[in-house]
């Protein structure tokens, strides 16, 4: 069992770096009541990959077929700036305008994926192929997540205050926007790119699930950190142990265990409460 | 007394609307002063040009050098599934003063326990801010304006939706601030009746009117009529002021009052 999983062991790293990243942003994720923002996010990105498979099978821009990051990036950014500024404030209810982009995103991956010639190929961008991880891509995941996850560390006081009260920390001068702005950019920056291996699907798992777990079980921010990065790696790890020697599909199983981790911490929060 | 900010005709709103217009007032160091309205009367718009986060359409207003606001916000504006004690809430009043990226240290816990044990709390220090009451939360809010040693207290809406015993604590403790720490306060609120008995001067924000002056010359049957556009009475209760609505009171025309 254990030599099968270490024939994948890149794809194990990848998912854990993958879970890392998105258990400690998807804690804000979470208490900001942004989770369907991440969702609609990561149609975005994934949306960005199939224009760029669909532009590169046309014979334009050749490059984008072996580097569609460069439009899920791009329109990933453009969601970031769109919600980031407080996009769909008006008439239209804020939840309305992500289901509108979440819905639209989705069905544009799939038209585009359809009629690219390398779609066949490569509509496992949309779905994530968490086994097709390279020492590569595992590379270009850290070098993602850690200037991402600094960024969170060396700011958590100015992201937790704008995050809790945002009036009460413009009037103490916080740039509130600017602040809004580079946490949603974060944001963008680790589901652009963890998209591309893991799937709408599980890295919306990542961004709910392990920080669900953390509120359930810990009563600060220190703990509820700690708890939601301790369950996406035991997820990840778990997870993809079960789904390599029992074949069954990797992302599923790591989202089955971080639901199992997450009913476990809803069964130890009901035990603190008698 | 020395004037901490002052408006200068200033028009107040939001893009090419206006919300109130020309208003000229100022406030002293050491005031006491209610700003009462209706919701939507445009209190807020009001607050915000004084805590310096909305800039007059037109006209000015002018903060004195080196002022620093102690901003308690309403109740419901702030989140409270965030897994938070009372202490780290408290602690957030001085994170401007901590630094950028730098954390709170020994003594910003230490000056947020005594904020905390002026306005009597301290014993919840640890506890989580959801587990507290109404009234204790606001005492969490108003020791985390205090722990920025703010020049002026910014209450809004510090009573809403409390039981009469929180109503009286809370007013008390704001009182006693303005009184013992000789501490300038503004509070917000559209309970007239609440704010009047506790504050020396009002500022009424009322169908698009404002007028300002020390208590006994706004809580006046002329004033409040014209004002409100409905006939009222103002009694005196036991040296407490009431303002009654009349049963049979219509809307009155600006003219007939």
């Amino acid at each position: 069992m254990f030599d099968a999983v270490l024939l994948f062991r890149e794809a194990l790293y990848g998912a854990l770096v993958i879970g890392l990243a998105c258990s400690v942003l998807g804690v804000y994720v979470v208490l900001r009541r942004i989770v369907f923002v991440g969702a609609a996010l990561a149609e975005l990105s994934s949306a960005g990959i199939a224009l760029a498979l669909w532009l590169a099978g046309r014979g334009w821009m050749l490059g984008l077929a072996t580097h569609p990051i460069a439009l899920a990036l791009i329109l990933t950014i453009a969601g970031v700036l769109f919600f980031g500024a407080g996009g769909g404030r008006g008439k239209i209810p804020p939840d309305a305008t992500i289901g509108v982009t979440y819905a639209v995103a989705a069905a544009m991956g799939i038209i585009l994926i359809s009629k690219a010639k390398t779609g066949e190929a490569h509509d496992i961008f949309l779905q994530g192929n968490i086994l097709g991880i390279t020492r590569a891509d595992t590379m270009v995941l850290i070098a993602v997540a850690v200037p991402v996850l600094v960024v969170h560390a060396l700011f958590y006081k100015e992201f937790l205050f704008v995050s809790f009260d945002r009036e009460t920390a413009r009037t103490l001068g916080y740039r509130v926007n600017f602040w809004n702005l580079l946490l949603y950019l974060t944001l963008g920056l680790v589901i652009a790119f963890a998209m591309q291996f893991a799937g709408v699907m599980l890295v919306f798992n990542f961004l709910v699930l392990p920080a669900v777990t953390g509120l359930l079980i810990s009563r600060s921010m220190t703990g509820t950190f700690f708890w939601s990065i301790l369950s996406a790696l035991l997820a990840a790890l778990i997870g993809f142990s079960l789904s390599v020697p029992f074949d069954l599909p990797s992302g599923p199983a790591i989202i089955a265990v971080s639901g199992a981790l997450a009913a476990l911490a809803f069964l130890v929060r009901l035990a603190q409460r008698r | 007394m020395a004037e901490l900010v002052s408006f200068d005709h200033a028009t107040l709103g939001y893009g090419r609307r206006v919300i109130l217009s020309d208003l000229t007032f100022a406030i002293p160091e050491g005031d006491f002063l209610g700003m009462v309205g209706p919701n939507g009367a445009g209190k807020t718009t009001i607050l915000r040009a004084i805590l310096r986060t909305l800039k007059p359409l037109a006209g000015t207003v002018t903060h004195r050098p080196g002022i620093r606001f102690g901003y308690v916000p309403q109740r419901d504006q702030v989140d409270y599934n965030f897994p938070l004690t009372v202490i780290d809430v408290v602690m957030m009043g001085r994170y401007d003063r901590i630094g950028l990226a730098r954390r709170p240290r020994a003594i910003d816990r230490q000056l947020a326990c005594t904020a905390l044990e002026h306005v009597g709390i301290l014993e919840l220090a640890d506890q989580p801010l959801s587990a507290l009451s109404g009234g204790q939360k606001q005492r969490t809010l108003i020791a985390r304006a205090l722990v920025g040693q703010p020049n002026v207290l910014v209450l809004d809406e510090p009573t809403n939706g409390m039981d009469l015993v929180a109503t009286t604590q809370i007013l008390g403790l704001v009182r006693e601030l303005h009184e013992r720490d000789k501490l300038t306060v503004l509070m917000v609120s559209h309970a007239l009746n609440e704010v009047a008995n506790y504050v020396e001067r009002i500022a009424l924000v009322v169908n698009g009117g404002f007028r300002i002056g020390a208590v006994d010359d706004i809580m006046t049957v002329p004033v409040l009529s014209e004002m409100y556009r409905i006939p009222v009475d103002v009694d005196n209760l036991n040296g407490h002021r009431v303002v009654v609505a009349r049963r049979d009171g219509q809307t009155l025309p600006v003219s007939d009052v």
